[in-house]
């Protein structure tokens, strides 16, 4: 009896030794958090649009295609940094996608987007955070990938990078 | 055994019970009703900085620490409770916004394991005290 | 050049310690001492050689090394130049291995004729642990690399590590870690022995103790600096760093108590030997969460999996090879042994389990996060509140276990004469816990419990030292009195705390408790190395006394952009005066926190008294070893 209930500790230990070791080899971030909305519907807002006069109803925007959704601000760095990639997305990738403007200066973001170019069809205002918060955001840059039916297919937290940039292609075409 | 498992568990529900001083609250965010301070304090403990190591919100001067802060209290004032509260936190933000892990199925193991092998071990070693008696 | 010599005397450490390692293979006894003594003292040598030539190099500020450019600068004060040295990732390995290698030569110091090959294994095992440790380190995290272009200063700092808490933290955390090392060792040795006439607990227990020590008093020294340098009161934050040193310290705990028990009746032999088996696995693991990426943390170095890759097939080699050991070799004491639970090894029993399952929580809280990442697509927080709950209930029977254990005999009590004997300790747990709430005028149902198992604990101490019993350690009585004070101030700290929070203008009064404290003045003052805004606070007392005058700070550092905030904290037995000045202006003042917390310096005063009881106790029993070996 005693023998088997030794062998106990070294079977638990092994096994919690092979599970780090798959956490170490596999591709993973230590700190990114998994969206809580992956296949839900997108939160409903409403808010004013940055670059015209017309109210920015998530109702409205989101019509049967493939719509990418970015936070960003002019304040933030890797979204400056990003911004290539997301004009990239747009044209070469042809996407749709709409940006939202979190807890910006209306002023400062529509000259960014007029110096940096504007790859967002449209531009909503989130003054005061309440719509990322919505959507769970937590460190801008973040952007979503929805498919034709309003369901949130992915979200990646901070600047696309090319190797992002890559991926987000890929689901887009998985999703189609 | 059935006044140890209720001593134990009076045990667990009276260490939950604390009013905490924050260090990152603002002066303009703390409400004037007491209890409901108290109420935004006790669930601000738990929920965590998403942008920080391992702190609470009450803890951290993160602005999006401040951001919940301050819409947990105005739920608060709107009357919602703690499970509604949680509910629309981990909506958004999941589960990993909770610093008490919730008791799912999943963490099943985790809130009982411990108390298991207590268990375990107090019978194995009375076990063990009665088959060296005999001898 | 310093790189040429470091490097080369770290590579020529590896090659002793395989010499060490490979020497347990002679079974010519003389031989063996004496090429073991060339193995220990070329460890020792070539180790201090490579580690000081590491510190050289950050003294003189030398930016062609690596380390040196990515953790210091010009600006550094002396001390922290040295500090830094085992302030970063590759920096800490060395000292860890050179603490490893100190131990080593006191094992070797425990040769006499009669434990040869008991010295000898243990020489063994340890040479395996070193030899893994330098290998990490040469490969994988070598502190003697050199920059590609030469720099003018480097990469800084950061200024809220510039202290001596935390400078001193780290060495006194490592001599806890690599004495448990020498008592995993020893155990295997004692494993693999067919000599049952060397008492290898005799060995184990200084080393134990020392360890358990110097864990301590580095835990202590970090939370101390938590609390005064971080601005959030707090001292203790579960973070798997911190977990990752607790978990050895609770299972030392659980090794001191039934070393005892293995010493006086010769039982929990073969549980004593898993224990300290596990106690250095679990800090062997802890260095793996530390360095190897796979979590985040505030004290986590920078991420790097193939690192951790080779600490895990490290870990897993140690651990299959001592827990097989442990396994195959373990034989089968007669268990004739009846314990009663109202006798001494009744009570030290009941202490280790529940160190253990206290352990355990701790461990499983801190991993669950991964194993929940791996199996599922979901990641979930185990923070404060999973570990209060799960933890604060089994401490609290232990503790009172404590305060009687000590004077219950071997063998079971008469339960009536126990009860004469401890009334006078309940008396005055009952009468100072009732004084206690007096002067505080609150109550509190966690504060009752806290308050009433400190007086017990320091009741019960205190009256066992007036009675004078040879019998009973004095370092045993000073560490359990230490334990009382440290829950006293526990307690008293979280459940009296008060706080208030507002915006203050110039002038401006403010009370808290019976003080009162005047916004005075707002000064712009410049350090060596930074600018400040200083708030000059005016403390009075009910008889409109000025006790002291608290000064916080706003910081900026220019150099690595930085900004801290100083908190000033008025410090005495009864409470602490915190007080943080936040943002704001001239013209709608400042936000002023300030809090009251009472009882905070029993916390370190009781920690550090647990410190002074373990080298009282260490002592003791290195001077019994020493007589024994005779």
């Amino acid at each position: 009896m005693n023998k088997k209930l030794l062998i106990l500790p070294a079977i638990i230990f092994s096994s919690i030794l092979l599970v780090f070791f798959y956490l170490l080899i596999i591709d993973r971030d230590p700190s990114g958090i998994p969206s809580a909305l992956i296949n839900k519907k997108i939160p409903k807002f409403e808010t004013k649009s940055l670059l015209t006069e017309e109210t920015f109803i998530s109702s409205d925007l989101f019509n049967n295609e493939i719509t990418l959704v970015n936070f960003f601000a002019t304040w933030c760095k890797p979204c400056r940094d990003e911004h290539d990639n997301i004009k990239k997305l747009s044209n070469e990738g042809g996407l749709k996608i709409i940006g939202i403007n979190y807890k910006d200066n209306n002023e400062k973001a529509i000259k960014w987007l007029k110096e940096l170019g504007n790859p967002y069809t449209s531009v909503g205002i989130d003054k005061n955070g309440s719509i990322a918060i919505d959507w769970g955001v937590y460190g801008i840059p973040e952007t979503f990938v929805v498919d034709s039916s309003g369901i949130i297919k992915y979200r990646h937290v901070g600047p696309i990078t090319n190797k992002i940039y890559n991926k987000i292609n890929m689901i887009v075409i998985a999703i189609k | 055994m059935i006044k140890k498992v209720f001593i134990f568990v009076l045990f667990f529900v009276i260490t939950q019970n604390y009013y905490f001083n924050s260090y990152a609250v603002e002066p303009e965010e703390i409400l004037t009703n007491k209890k409901q301070e108290i109420l935004a304090r006790k669930i601000s403990k738990n929920i965590r900085c998403m942008v920080c190591q391992n702190e609470s919100i009450d803890a951290s001067s993160a602005p999006l620490a401040k951001d919940l802060r301050i819409l947990i209290r105005n739920k608060i004032q709107e009357g919602k409770n703690s499970e509604e509260i949680y509910k629309f936190l981990t909506d958004r933000y999941g589960d990993f916004i909770l610093l008490k892990p919730p008791l799912k199925i999943i963490t099943f193991p985790l809130w009982f394991l411990p108390f298991f092998i207590l268990i375990i071990s107090i019978i194995y070693v009375f076990w063990l005290n009665k088959k060296s008696k005999k001898t | 050049m310093i790189n040429i010599i470091g490097n080369f005397s770290l590579w020529l450490a590896l090659c002793f310690s395989a010499f060490q390692f490979l020497n347990s293979l002679k079974k010519n006894n003389n031989s063996l001492i004496y090429l073991n003594k060339i193995a220990v003292n070329g460890l020792l040598i070539c180790t201090l050689i490579s580690f000081f030539s590491l510190m050289y190099g950050h003294i003189v500020s030398d930016f062609s090394l690596a380390n040196v450019f990515q953790n210091s600068h010009t600006t550094k004060p002396l001390l922290y130049k040295i500090s830094g040295v085992w302030g970063n990732h590759e920096g800490s390995m060395l000292l860890w291995i050179l603490i490893l290698n100190i131990f080593n030569y006191f094992i070797f110091k425990l040769y006499n004729e009669k434990n040869l090959r008991f010295v000898s294994k243990i020489l063994e095992t340890q040479a395996l642990i070193i030899f893994g440790f330098i290998l990490f380190t040469a490969i994988t995290s070598n502190p003697f690399e050199l920059m590609q272009e030469l720099n003018e200063n480097g990469l800084g700092f950061n200024p809220i590590l510039q202290d001596p808490a935390l400078a001193i933290h780290p060495p006194l955390l490592y001599v806890g870690y690599v004495g448990f090392s020498a008592a995993f060792s020893i155990s295997l040795a004692a494993l693999t022995l067919e000599d049952n006439s060397i008492p290898w607990h005799t060995y184990m227990k200084p080393f134990v103790l020392a360890a358990w020590t110097f864990l301590t008093i580095g835990i202590t020294f970090g939370s101390i600096w938590a609390y005064y340098e971080l601005g959030w009161g707090g001292w203790w934050f579960w973070d798997p760093v911190e977990n990752a040193s607790f978990m050895p310290w609770l299972l030392g705990t659980a090794l001191i108590h039934s070393l005892i028990t293995v010493e006086r009746k010769g039982i929990l032999q073969s549980w004593v030997l898993l224990l300290s088996i596990l106690a250095f696995l679990l800090s062997v693991i802890g260095t793996f969460l530390v360095r190897s990426g796979i979590l985040t943390s505030v004290h986590t170095f920078a991420l790097d999996p193939s690192r951790g890759i080779y600490i895990l097939i490290f870990t897993a080699i140690l651990a299959s090879y001592s827990l097989f050991l442990f396994g195959l070799k373990l034989k089968k004491n007669p268990t004739n042994n009846y314990l009663s639970f109202f006798s001494k090894e009744g009570s030290i029993l009941f202490n280790n389990i529940l160190m253990v399952t206290v352990c355990f929580s701790v461990f499983l809280g801190t991993i669950y996060p991964l194993l929940i990442e791996a199996f599922t697509n979901n990641k979930i927080s185990v923070g404060e509140p999973y570990y209060n709950a799960t933890v604060i209930p089994i401490i609290i029977p232990a503790i009172i276990v404590m305060g009687v254990g000590p004077i219950l005999s071997w063998g079971g009590v008469n339960k009536s004469k126990l009860f004469k004997k401890v009334f006078p300790a309940i008396l005055s747990t009952l009468i100072m816990t009732f004084l206690t709430f007096m002067f505080y005028q609150s109550y509190s149902f966690v504060g009752l419990i806290g308050i009433s198992l400190a007086f017990w604990i320091i009741s019960n101490n205190i009256i066992m030292w007036f009675k004078k019993k040879e019998k009973l350690s004095i370092g045993m009585i000073i560490s359990h009195l230490g334990v009382g004070f440290l829950i006293l101030g526990i307690t008293g700290s979280s459940v009296w705390q008060q706080e208030k929070i507002i915006k203050m203008k110039l002038k401006n009064e403010v009370k808290i408790k019976n003080y009162n404290i005047v916004f005075e003045e707002i000064d712009e003052i410049k350090g060596s190395n930074y600018l400040a805004l200083r708030g000059n606070f005016y403390v009075y007392n009910e008889k409109r006394k000025l006790i002291t005058i608290l000064q916080p700070e706003n910081r900026y550092y220019p150099i690595t952009n930085n900004f801290t905030t100083e908190a000033a904290i008025d410090t005495n037995l009864i409470r602490d005066l915190y007080i943080v000045i936040g943002n704001g202006n001239i013209n709608e003042g400042w936000t002023v926190r300030l809090y009251h917390n009472p009882l905070v310096m029993w916390i370190w005063f009781g920690a550090i008294v647990i410190f002074i009881g373990g080298i009282i106790s260490t002592n003791n029993n290195l001077k019994k070893m020493k007589s024994l070996r005779k």
